[in-house]
């Protein structure tokens, strides 16, 4: 085996359960002190893939290796210098928030006064010392996600998985967990990220590899996917009346749009294009021919999530076309 | 710290549900300290083996120890159920340990409750036992030898029902079930030589049997040629029951 360069290198990697393909010849790799993003929508792959490179799961095909170590044959060696946050729940429940931290920094071997530190030091960054004394099991769902973030940082690793770790959380202990992920990548730590939320993709990642159906459907810096893609623009309209059935599927199959998204909160439809001077008209037409009014239409620069909604129904589009063509 | 330590350390802390090990140690004590008298109004002294005759109430003093091991046995599965709901399976196998080393620790985990409360009630119950046990090396070492073995048959049961079973309340559900039918048809009750045939036969099929068996010839120091066969037996039937429960639980689905 040669010692890979990277912290993270992937080649075809490949998971199938009987029929179903979670995720397909994935090639990627990622440098030390990188945040690595797996952008994706649920069901992309994204936890199938954080199981293979925690050896909790075997690839059906394709290699990969792992801080240096092969990860068909030296899975121990791997998981001795990872930390893992699951998507998944998972505490102990016969313990309390401090002891629970205690028992698990002990099973990592965490000298007692380092870990008696540690403790201290996460309960605090992490904002937990209201519930510090209380069990497991009466935790709500955000104070045990955060439990269980803070919990992993009591052992030394070099590379911390984290599958979608804000999720439950409030928006303030959410940059908090953000913040102190950061921090820890100044330190060198390397992070293997995954969200189906874009903000904190863009925030956290240095690099984003957008997955959809368990394929890579674009690796780039946030700053490139957003000139790549935004430079689209996006087309937002509003309608007098509900929109009739039909009308959706009839302005999202014009071959010059891509996607239509509709925000209910706002009544607002959106979509992206390259060419809003052809879209809009069409807009137009066909609003006419369902003899629906349209209150407002203007043309805004499109975001990120604009280009992520974009490369994901095109991708599926494309898919379908593949299966039925 | 040795890896086993930390993890059963933890199996320890973590898993264990202090009330119902409680409820676990409090059931034996009332045959030690209700039935066994209640009933030596009726039943007369008899011959366990090797020419000795023991009361009613000391025979089932000796069988409510062995009673234990089954209960230790159940939190094998316990342990492993709570692990696989709250998401600590998968966390523990992505951490520095093996598979292996991870059953292993509920294994020792349980023996050490296993043993631990067996010790526990003969304590207890050493008011009643006391005056009659006749302690060898050779029947402390078959006292010992049949807890052991006991803890590990009934708690690779557990583990083997555990990963067979869809939720923690069919778990619960089940092996509630098997505990009685264990107990029911084992001789912590009664000796099966004086039982009717088809009683005997079931009874002569239970490991609990074996171990109550052998636990009382090594205490009471009245071995007899069945009881060597009985041990060979369940030498047999533990480690069947470990190879069992290996492979159920390489087949857990992550
Ligand atoms: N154990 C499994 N058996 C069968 N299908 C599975 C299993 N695990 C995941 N899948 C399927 O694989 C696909 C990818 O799942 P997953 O990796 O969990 O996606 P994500 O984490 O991106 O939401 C999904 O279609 C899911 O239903
Ligand atoms: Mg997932």
């Amino acid at each position: 085996m040669t010692t890979s360069e990277y912290v993270i290198d992937v080649k075809d990697l490949t998971k199938r359960f009987g029929e179903k393909m979670a995720v397909e010849n994935v090639t990627f790799n990622t440098k030390r002190s990188e945040v690595f993003g797996f952008l994706g929508p649920n069901g992309a792959g994204k936890t199938t893939t954080i199981k293979m490179l925690t050896t909790l799961l075997p690839p059906t095909s394709g290699t990969a290796s792992v801080l240096g170590f092969d990860l068909k044959t030296q899975g121990r060696k791997i998981r001795e210098r990872i930390g893992v946050v699951q998507q998944q729940d998972s505490f102990d429940q016969g313990l309390n928030v401090e002891t629970s931290m205690e028992v698990y920094g002990l099973i990592w071997d965490v000298p007692k006064k380092l870990r008696r530190d540690r403790i201290d030091e996460l309960i605090e960054r992490f904002g937990m010392h209201d519930f510090r004394k209380l069990a497991t099991l009466d935790l709500s769902a955000g104070q045990r996600r955060r439990l269980q973030v803070a919990r992993e940082f009591i052992h030394d690793m070099d590379l911390l998985f984290l599958d979608e770790p804000t999720v439950g959380l409030d928006p303030i202990v959410r940059r908090n967990v953000l913040d102190y992920i950061k921090d820890k990548v100044k330190d060198g730590l390397t992070i293997f990220f995954t969200t189906h939320i874009l903000e904190e993709a863009e925030y956290l990642c240095d690099r984003i590899a957008v997955i959809n159906q368990g394929r890579i459907i674009q690796i780039d810096t946030p700053g490139n996917l957003k000139r790549r893609f935004g430079s689209a623009k996006a087309v937002e309209f509003n309608l007098q009346e509900e929109s009739p059935p039909g009308f959706v599927e009839n302005i999202s199959s014009q071959e010059s749009i891509s996607s239509l998204t509709y925000d209910k909160s706002t009544k607002t439809y959106r979509t992206t294009t390259s060419r809003p001077e052809l879209v809009i008209p069409e807009i137009y037409r066909i609003a006419d021919r369902f003899r629906l009014t349209i209150s407002s239409i203007f043309i805004a620069q499109a975001t990120l999530e604009d280009a992520f909604i974009n490369m994901v129904t095109e991708d599926d589009k494309e898919t379908k076309g593949r299966e039925t063509g | 710290m040795n890896v086993y330590l930390r993890l059963v350390y933890r199996n320890l802390r973590a898993n264990l549900d202090k009330i119902s090990l409680f409820f676990e140690l409090i059931f034996p004590l009332f045959f030690v300290f209700v039935q066994g008298y209640a009933l030596n109004g009726i039943v007369p002294p008899f011959e366990l083996g090797n020419g000795v005759v023991i009361s009613y109430s000391l025979f089932l003093a000796a069988g409510a120890v062995t009673l234990t091991v089954i209960n230790a046995g159940t939190n094998a599965g316990t342990q492993l159920w709570y692990d696989r709901k709250n998401g600590m399976f998968e966390q523990i196998l992505m951490g520095p340990f093996t598979r292996a080393q991870y059953i292993l620790s509920i294994i020792i985990a349980t023996l050490v409750i296993g043993i631990g409360g067996s010790l526990l009630v003969f304590l207890l119950a050493f008011p009643v036992l006391g005056a009659s046990i006749s302690p060898t090396i050779q029947g402390a070492a078959l006292f010992v030898l049949a807890l052991i073995l006991g803890t590990m048959f009934f708690g690779a049961f557990a583990i083997a029902l555990s990963v067979g079973l869809k939720s923690s309340e069919t778990f619960q559900i089940v092996s509630t079930f098997a505990f009685f039918v264990f107990l029911f048809t084992s001789t912590v009750f009664f000796p099966a030589t004086k039982a009717p045939p088809a009683i005997e036969t079931v009874s002569l099929l239970n490991p609990l049997t074996y171990v109550t068996d052998i636990f009382r010839a090594g205490l009471f120091n009245a071995a007899t040629p069945l009881v060597s066969l009985e041990l060979g037996v369940l030498v047999v039937e533990a480690a069947v029951m470990f190879v069992i429960a290996v492979l159920a639980f390489r087949r857990i689905r992550v």
